[in-house]
């Protein structure tokens, strides 16, 4: 692996230690050395914009390292984020093998390194690797799922306190590991900004600085910098009616 | 064409005529229920249907022209339970796949995956349009009103 100001390239998918850990990436040999010829790596830094809401497709970007936003433009010109993407996942997928224009906006939220695959060859890939098809599958059935569960959430009257706890509550299954000696509290990272909570929860800057200076106030939450601690998970479940 | 076989080959789309079932169903005819697994694909050749998304307290409507779209492949797919209610809304022309054939065919020919795929990112496009459009309306109506207003039907 390439290391270069302290992050690590990874060139060679085969030799990729998250490989199996990772659904599209967790192929058979041959596909995985078709892929090594056909992807472009690239290391972008945060806030890069690897393709606009309504571009037409050019392919998609498989997302090695780092995390991405993918947003949506109302016709009033407000921001609203659809997802926070993680590492593994294919982006732009839909739009590539739909053969429409990209239906959000992806930027990065840190540093992070993603292979693009042109869409002629992606789609060349998926036609001739049936493991590739049905990984695939697979991410789109869980996209849509995904999607199924916002449309949902539209027709609830949610308040933000609730849709942040169930946020705070949702990025606490992934834990940052500690050496508290508190096993009631649970730390995360956030790296979204306050003005990116308020897109994700479909409120204001200051509705979610309020917000969250009531769960402090009431020791629910310890804010550090990027950290999050939860103090009191029970109370923020407790928030969430749906 | 469907959206199913217009990328299939002749080959797999005989092989899949075989196991076909066709007819017309009035309007009214509950092609897909939501949380109930489907027993097979249901290919709409003509007419249009209704897409209803059950949200807690009210209903998200989408009509739909849905001439060769073809409904239930996810849950066929993953066997994860439909999360809308299909309704015909005129006679419509279908065809019905029964989910066992459908899979057994998948494991006999895995390139089907491809067409899989297409598929399901239509599917991702519908929602995904239908998401952005409500999102506006639902805010407006928050911001006008002060609560949230049902979907008109």
């Amino acid at each position: 692996m390439t290391v270069a100001y302290n992050f690590q390239i990874i060139e060679d998918c085969a030799k990729c230690t998250y490989r199996e850990q990772r659904l599209f990436c967790d192929l058979p040999r041959a596909a995985l050395l078709r892929l090594q010829n056909i992807k472009a790596t690239s290391v972008y830094p945060k806030g890069a914009l690897l393709c606009l809401e309504g571009q037409p497709a050019r392919g998609v970007f498989v997302l090695c390292t780092g995390r991405a936003k993918l947003s949506t433009t109302s016709s009033e010109g407000k921001s609203m984020i659809l997802r926070i993407a993680e590492p593994g996942e294919v982006l732009g997928l839909t739009a590539v093998v739909s053969g429409t224009p990209y239906e959000a906006t992806i930027e990065t939220l840190e540093p992070s390194q993603a292979n693009f695959i042109s869409q002629a060859e992606f789609l060349r890939f998926l036609q001739e690797n049936p493991d590739v098809g049905m990984r695939v599958a697979r991410q789109l059935t869980h996209n849509c799922k995904c999607a199924y569960g916002e449309i949902r959430s539209l027709g609830l009257s949610n308040s933000v306190p609730e849709k942040l706890a169930k946020l705070i509550l949702q990025w606490a299954e992934h834990p940052l590991e500690t050496t508290s000696k508190k096993p009631q509290e649970t730390a995360i990272r956030v790296t979204l900004t306050q003005e990116e909570i308020a897109q994700l929860t479909g409120s204001s800057r200051e509705t979610i600085s309020r917000v969250l200076s009531g769960f402090r106030k009431k020791g629910w939450l310890r804010v550090k910098g990027a950290t999050w601690t939860i103090l009191n998970r029970q109370a923020l479940r407790d928030l969430v009616t749906t | 064409m469907n959206e199913l076989y217009a990328v299939l080959s002749p080959e797999l789309r005989m092989e899949l005529a075989k196991h076909e079932q066709s007819m017309t169903v009035p309007a009214g005819t509950r092609l897909i229920t939501r949380g109930v697994l489907p027993e097979q694909l249901v290919i709409v050749n003509s007419g249009k249907v209704q897409i209803t998304v059950d949200c807690v307290r009210n209903s998200a409507v989408l009509d739909v022209p849905a001439n060769g779209k073809v409904f239930g492949m996810r849950a066929v797919i993953s066997g994860e339970l439909p999360e809308a209610d299909i309704i015909s809304k005129e006679n419509c022309r279908i065809t019905l796949i029964s989910r066992n054939v459908f899979l057994e065919i998948v494991r006999q020919y895995p390139q089907i995956y491809f067409a899989i795929a297409k598929v399901l990112s239509n599917d991702l496009v519908m929602a995904q349009r239908f998401l952005k459009t409500s999102s506006r309306r639902s805010r407006a109506m928050r911001s006008t009103t002060g609560s949230l207003l049902s979907w008109p039907q």
